[in-house]
């Protein structure tokens, strides 16, 4: 499992962004928002494995933060 | 990626690195803030309502870029309006976002605001796009109660400054 965030990008952004590039992540405070705090952000993405999902797929997530990068860039 | 770019068009981008109008309100006699405690959106309306008039509006808060542009460019909008018309905008707006308004086939003066069109083909995504309009639209209301009163089912709570 990982949390992540883009600078300057809301995670529901990134969320959006990635689910019309056909990859499925959650965005949002995951039940947590006192570790929200902790952190000092008003959210997380986060992109969970399973034992189905393969390298190819991991490289198309991170094909996929890029492209949320561009858009907001 | 035509859907998506209907969603973050350019002048949304810029809304939301640049947001305008955005700072505390010295001088405001109507104060409203709007909280989505499901994706953690919050931002606070500032307003000056002179004889009828919208004088001065502005935001500050924190949220997503639909959110913060929708925010951005409802001031805009809404400034210089009357309450009447305010009210209409936000009315057109929140059946814009929600499908009801056709905004291309039905007349309506959304004008610059039809851009948040694209808004209706992400359900998950509305409520960023219409939290800073309801959040507006309390401050309008505020003048009918003086009391902090609860103004939608999980959005927003308005209060008149002296």
């Amino acid at each position: 499992m990982l949390a992540f965030v883009i600078d300057e990008v809301h995670p529901h952004d990134v969320g959006t962004i990635l689910d019309q590039e056909g990859i499925a992540i959650r965005a949002g405070h995951h039940c947590a928002q006192p570790v929200m705090q902790h952190f000092g952000v008003p959210a997380t993405a986060r992109a969970s494995f399973a034992f189905y999902n393969t390298k190819e797929e991991v490289d198309q997530l991170i094909a996929a933060v890029q492209k949320v990068i561009e858009v907001f860039a | 990626m035509s859907e998506l770019s209907e969603l973050y068009q350019q002048v949304i981008l810029d809304h939301n690195k640049k947001p305008r109008n955005f700072q505390k309100l010295e001088g405001a006699n109507r104060v409203s803030e709007g909280f989505n405690p499901l994706c953690g959106d919050q931002l606070t309306v500032y307003m000056l309502m002179d004889e009828g008039l919208v004088r001065e509006l502005s935001f500050v808060g924190t949220g997503c870029a639909i959110s913060k542009a929708a925010a951005s460019m409802m001031t805009q909008a809404v400034k210089g309006k009357t309450r009447e018309e305010a009210q209409v905008l936000f009315d057109e707006f929140h059946r814009m976002v929600t499908g009801e308004l056709d905004v291309e086939g039905e007349p309506n003066r959304l004008g610059r605001l039809k851009i948040f069109a694209g808004v209706r083909d992400y359900p998950a995504r509305v409520k960023c796009a219409s939290l800073p309009w309801h959040t507006m639209h309390a401050a309008l209301e505020g003048e009918e109660s003086v009391t902090t009163e609860n103004l939608g089912p999980d959005l927003t709570q308005s209060a008149i400054v002296e």
